[in-house]
């Protein structure tokens, strides 16, 4: 279990985050939200490793989070940024197949193969293995990295006691309403499965629909977390956004509520 | 002059000595070259030449019959050496390039290179020898020697040397009427507005030593480039330079460089044009190549020694 | 069989991918033996791997004659040499190159981008100019070693300079590293111009040839000499085939995936300068290999680094002997400079591959 205790990271004499503790428990899926610049790509990167805090202390099941060398943290936990760029042209399954990189696992094994391609279909993406990388659209890449990362933590070879943690940053940005629900219904089928998943989200219905808990952000400090039920008032977000919300309101115009409906069984037919 | 009586014992010995000298060269010769080595020659009949001056001095000693590959310095005499093969570059040869001619005895420049080639032949079975070189006309004399003793043409060479150190004894007593030594400027080349002159420890500087000249760039060593102010400040009154070398080289580039335009050689239009081997190559026509520049800076000196009867 | 063919050829559906990786290897490894016996067996002499069996022969203590001395001499001693050294560095300077595009993640990468030709050939030129002067007490008990050891060190110490400078604060920031290379690489350009002024006619036209690139002085000794180096870049390169793959995607995905991104790049930093400036040291500046091989087997096999690091080895070894075979044949008995070669062959087919497939396939 990846967890912050009183986290800050501070740059040039600005806290981009405070005082911030989160554990993130096997079998949840937490929703960050926030405006921009309200810290969550930066908390993230708290937790992936990549930052050290300033201040207060990362642990991973126990131990210090800057102790733990890249190799054995890559087996506990997969990361799928917003966006990478790659100028050589791999294609679908070589990139998926780059989640193996998790030492312990020979590259050329058959069960590498069946773990990316396992993976490449619960993304909805079978058939595209002989695809170049490069070719994709925005949502079709988004959903490759999504891939890699679920390779990642399939092929890691996990010693009793220690979990894994899915870490996805913005994963629905550029991706339909259709793939918006295939990864998110992936994550919480993931969560079932015993990981803990973090999400940074734009998108409050998103959260709203598919995270157990939600961790509001605001200027480096965690505003509300909790319900969605519990999180997502008027009085809350209009503060914390800068301007006027409604919530489980219906416009004026009568033009409803979009929300992709989750479906916790498999990808949406 | 040689004096009349040893010329009569040498009219007398030389039959002798050309009974002795004619089995000897057939016999094997055992040299200590210019690096030391003691090297055997037994074979002559395959010769390659390393460097200009080599190859003609084995010219002049009636040796061209002989020489089956020389390399791009060499290029007197004109015609003999247009039918030879070139194995490349002095300092830039071929290991297998040079065996590959089937050389029975290789002589060599000191200046041949590169080392690890020159290494891989001496080591090979072919017999390499190395020439000395020295830029005085002692060395050149010695060199011819040298060379000489190595194909078994010691007569030849003693000959051909003697006529250089007469050649030499005759320049230096013309030097010895100069009054006033001309500054004169070796110019190598041309080269986006800066010329390369010759300073001390070049054969430019040696030749115009013994065509009686100073060199106006002592100061230096080497080749070196000149700047255009530093070529005003120089004034040079007589300008040499090789001659049909190539596109940056001749007096039209010459006097495109500023400073020398506007020095007393430049005013004046002295620029003295030489073939550049005939000039530096300190083969055996060294001594006359010095002779030749004498007269061409000091023409005056060249009108009274005809006048002389010399 | 062009390019396109052979590609289309053996680029077949990437599920494919690997056997077409496994059957471009196993070509080039085939292509490499063919095209080293060939070397053998060329040369001005005319001699060529028949004679062998008489050489060997000799070897195990039967009478020799002149022809077969002659014969030993120019294939044990100028041949077999010659064909190792050209294998060495063409496989070093070729890996090398791949590493470099990787660490740089940019296909126009190439070794001397971090200054490490540029320093070992002024080392080089430095002992050339300055080797018979105050040089000379440290150099002269290493002979005919000098130079290459002069040349390794340069490029040794350029490294050095240049891990310090872009390494501070504990990362090795890439950009930095690139800046500093090429400042590096200008610094050394310029000391090498200053050298060049103070030495005298004959040592100029040493330098100018032997930045020229030339393998006619190989030697034994020689390929002793790099031996080590080249093995320990081909030892290291299978170690960094996973960290350059995942290097591909960024230093911060590299590092989600678990790679130890400072000490990859420290390795690749130390190899690709040990098996540049050993390639340099003995044999002079050869360009084209670095940037163009990788190129090539990333458009036959795809940019897996598991394929293209060997195959680079492989194809950079065929690529470097072919030049060499050419600029001893060409204008024999005389010899033309590799680097000469090289950029003759290499320019037009980098262009050819520029104008064809774009670069490595990049959109």
């Amino acid at each position: 279990m990846i967890e912050a205790r009183g986290a800050t990271y501070e740059v040039n004499g600005k806290r981009l985050v405070e005082a911030i503790d989160l554990a993130l428990a096997p079998g949840k899926v937490v929703a960050v939200v926030g405006p921009n610049g309200a810290g969550k790509s930066t908390l993230l990167r708290l937790f992936t490793g990549e930052l050290e805090p300033t201040a207060g202390t990362m642990l991973i099941d126990g131990r210090s989070l800057k102790s733990v060398p890249p190799c054995e943290l890559a087996r506990r936990r997969a990361v799928v940024p917003q966006s990478t760029a790659l100028s050589f042209p791999f294609t679908v399954h070589e990139v998926v197949l780059l989640g193996t990189t998790v030492p312990g696992f020979h590259v050329d094994d058959p069960r590498a193969d069946k773990a990316a391609y396992d993976a490449i279909r619960t993304v909805g993406l079978a058939g595209f293995e002989a695809r170049v990388f490069t070719q994709l659209s925005g949502g079709e890449r988004q959903r490759v990295h999504i891939a890699r990362a679920l390779c990642q933590l399939a092929t890691a070879k996990r010693a009793g006691g220690e979990t894994s943690t899915l870490l996805l940053d913005e994963p629905t940005a550029s991706l339909d309403l259709a793939h918006q629900s295939v990864v998110l219904g992936e994550a919480r089928r993931q969560r079932r499965a015993g990981l803990a998943v973090l999400a940074i989200l734009h998108d409050l219905n998103l959260a709203a629909g598919y995270a157990d808990e939600i961790v509001v952000m605001s200027q480096g400090r965690v505003a509300a977390r909790g319900k969605a039920a519990e999180v997502l008032r008027d009085d809350l977000l209009s503060e914390v956004y800068a301007c006027r919300v409604r919530t489980n309101a219906v416009p004026a115009n009568g033009a409803p509520f979009v929300l992709p409906y989750a479906d916790p069984g498999g990808p949406w037919p | 002059m040689i004096p009349s009586a040893p010329r009569a014992i040498a009219y007398v010995l030389l039959p002798v000595f050309l009974a002795l000298a004619l089995p000897a060269a057939r016999a094997d010769v055992v040299v200590t070259d210019a690096g030391g080595r003691q090297v055997t020659v037994s074979d002559t009949s395959r010769i390659l030449s390393i460097g200009g001056d080599v190859t003609e001095i084995l010219f002049a000693l009636d040796a061209g019959s002989k020489l089956i590959a020389v390399d791009s310095t060499s290029q007197y005499p004109v015609d003999a050496v247009k039918s030879k093969t070139v194995v490349g570059y002095m300092r830039a040869l071929s290991a297998e390039g040079v065996l590959s001619t089937n050389p029975t005895l290789i002589i060599a420049s000191k200046d041949a290179g590169p080392a690890e080639v020159i290494a891989l032949l001496k080591a090979s079975s072919v017999p390499y020898v190395e020439v000395p070189d020295d830029l005085t006309p002692q060395g050149v004399a010695a060199k011819i020697r040298f060379i000489a003793s190595v194909i078994g043409a010691d007569n030849a060479g003693d000959a051909l040397a003697r006529e250089v150190e007469r050649d030499f004894a005759l320049l230096a007593k013309q030097r010895s009427k100069i009054t006033r030594p001309i500054r004169a400027l070796f110019v190598l080349s041309v080269q986006n507005g800066r010329a390369t002159v010759a300073g001390r420890d070049t054969s430019a500087d040696a030749m115009l030593r013994l065509a009686g000249a100073v060199n106006a760039v002592d100061s230096l060593r080497g080749y070196k480039p000149l700047a255009d102010e530093a070529a005003m400040e120089v004034a040079p009154d007589a300008i040499v330079t090789m001659r049909n070398a190539g596109p940056s080289f001749g007096s039209d580039h010459i006097l495109s460089v500023k400073g020398l335009s506007l020095s007393p050689a430049g005013q004046n239009n002295r620029i003295i044009e030489m073939d550049g081997l005939y000039l530096l190559g300190f083969g055996p026509r060294a001594a006359s190549a010095a002779r030749d520049l004498m007269k061409a800076l000091y023409p005056s000196l060249a009108q009274s020694a005809a006048g002389a009867g010399e | 069989m062009t390019i396109e063919a052979v590609s289309r050829l053996i680029a077949a559906p990437a599920k494919d991918r690997r056997t077409a990786a496994n059957r471009v290897m196993a070509g080039s490894a085939v292509v490499l033996v063919l095209v080293a016996l060939v070397s053998l067996s060329l040369g001005p002499t005319g001699i060529t791997l028949a004679s062998l069996p008489r050489v060997v022969a000799v070897w195990l203590g039967a009478p020799a004659d002149a022809a077969t001395v002659r014969e030993q001499l120019v294939l044990i001693d100028i041949r077999m040499p010659r064909t190792l050294l050209a294998m060495f560095v063409g496989a070093s300077l070729a890996v090398a190159g791949a590493m470099m595009q990787g660490l740089f993640r940019n296909p126009l990468a190439d070794p001397g981008l971090i200054g490490v030709s540029a320093g070992a050939a002024l080392a080089a030129v430095a002992t050339i100019a300055l080797g018979n002067g105050f040089l000379t007490p440290v150099l002269q008990p290493l002979g005919i070693y000098a130079l290459p050891f002069a040349a390794f060190l340069g490029g040794a110490v350029t490294t050095g300079i240049l891990v310090v400078v872009a390494g501070r604060h504990g990362q090795l920031m890439i950009g930095t590293l690139l800046l500093a290379g090429i400042a590096l690489g200008a610094l050394a350009g310029a000391l090498t111009g200053l050298i060049a002024y103070v030495s005298d006619d004959r040592e100029l036209r040493d330098l100018t040839l032997w930045s020229m690139g030339s393998l006619g002085g190989a030697s034994w000794p020689k390929v002793v000499a790099v031996l080590p180096f080249a093995a320990l870049v081909l030892l290291l390169a299978p170690r960094l085939v996973r960290a350059l793959n995942g290097f591909l995607l960024g230093e911060a995905e590299a590092f989600h995936l678990g790679i130890d991104v400072e000490r990859t790049k420290r390795t690749i930093i130390v190899a690709t300068a040990a098996s540049v400036g050993a390639a340099v040291a003995v044999a002079g500046v050869i360009g084209f290999v670095g940037i163009v091989v990788p190129h090539m087997v990333r458009l036959l096999a795809g940019p897996d680094h598991r394929v293209v690091l060997p195959g680079s080895a492989l194809l950079g070894a065929v690529l470097v002997l072919l030049a060499d075979i050419a600029a001893r044949m060409i204008v024999r008995p005389a010899e033309l400079p590799i680097g000469i070669v090289m950029a003759a062959i290499g320019a037009p087919v980098f262009l050819h591959l520029i104008l064809k497939r774009g670069i490595g396939g990049m959109e």
